[in-house]
């Protein structure tokens, strides 16, 4: 059973509309390349120039920030589930 | 078709009850619901605990996120509340939007409180500016 990466509506322009992209399991990094290899562009909008994960974007496996974990050394299993959040503020000033 | 967000009044009043218990801190939240009708209000924690932003907590966020999907309903916008400015985005609110969805601002500088709801158009989902696009609000009932 793949990995089953969630796309939240806003990046699913990158991926073909598709809200759901399955990939093999690895460390969230290497989930990222794959996803960049099957839809060109996406990696670009979750990282930062230093090569780190965007800080407006929160990564959780199942249930886990991922920023709690290892980041994007974190590994991921096979049955997993990881979902793709963006960060949601603002404010009057 | 000019896109609409409509809510029963029900809900409206349910948000507006959320954001006046939150002051006087901004409070924030997410409606759900399809086809621009919103069916459920979700109330929750500013985690910046501010007068004059706010944040989601990233856990609970998720965890709506889960119970929207779960219940087979779309997000429907983010709610959030100027305390004593005008219901119209920030530069703040601008700069950090990020969500494809209506962001809904209410102000309740005075009685009753405003609701008015935008989309902010970007080149890129974290580019500092954007378009600012009203969407109707229509309450119903």
């Amino acid at each position: 059973m793949p990995v089953e990466v969630r796309i939240p509506t806003v990046f699913r322009k990158f991926t073909g509309n598709e809200a759901v992209v399955s990939v093999e399991g690895g460390t969230i990094g290497e989930l990222i390349e794959q996803i960049e290899t099957r839809y060109p562009g996406f990696k670009e909008q979750l990282m930062s120039d230093d090569g780190q994960l965007h800080r407006f974007v929160n990564v959780y496996v199942n249930d886990e920030d991922a920023r709690y974990l290892d980041k994007l050394d974190t590994k991921v299993s096979e049955g997993d589930t990881v979902s793709l959040l963006p960060s949601v503020a603002g404010g009057a000033r | 078709m000019t896109e609409e967000l409509r809510m029963p009044r029900s809900l409206a009043d349910e948000m507006v009850a959320h954001l006046l218990e939150e002051r006087p801190n901004e409070g924030c939240g997410l409606v759900a619901g399809s086809d621009g009708r919103i069916s459920k209000v979700i109330r929750m924690t500013n985690a910046s605990g501010s007068p004059v932003r706010y944040a989601l907590d990233p856990k609970e966020q998720f965890t709506a996120y889960r119970m929207i999907e779960t219940e087979s309903l779309e997000l429907g916008g983010v709610f959030h509340s100027h305390t004593h400015t005008e219901a119209y985005p920030s530069p703040t609110d601008v700069r950090l939007a990020s969500e494809d969805v209506p962001y809904i601002i209410v102000s309740l500088a005075h009685e009753p409180a405003d609701i008015r709801a935008f989309r902010i158009i970007k080149e890129s989902w974290d580019a500092p500016e954007g378009e600012i696009v009203e969407v109707p609000v229509v309450i119903e009932g």
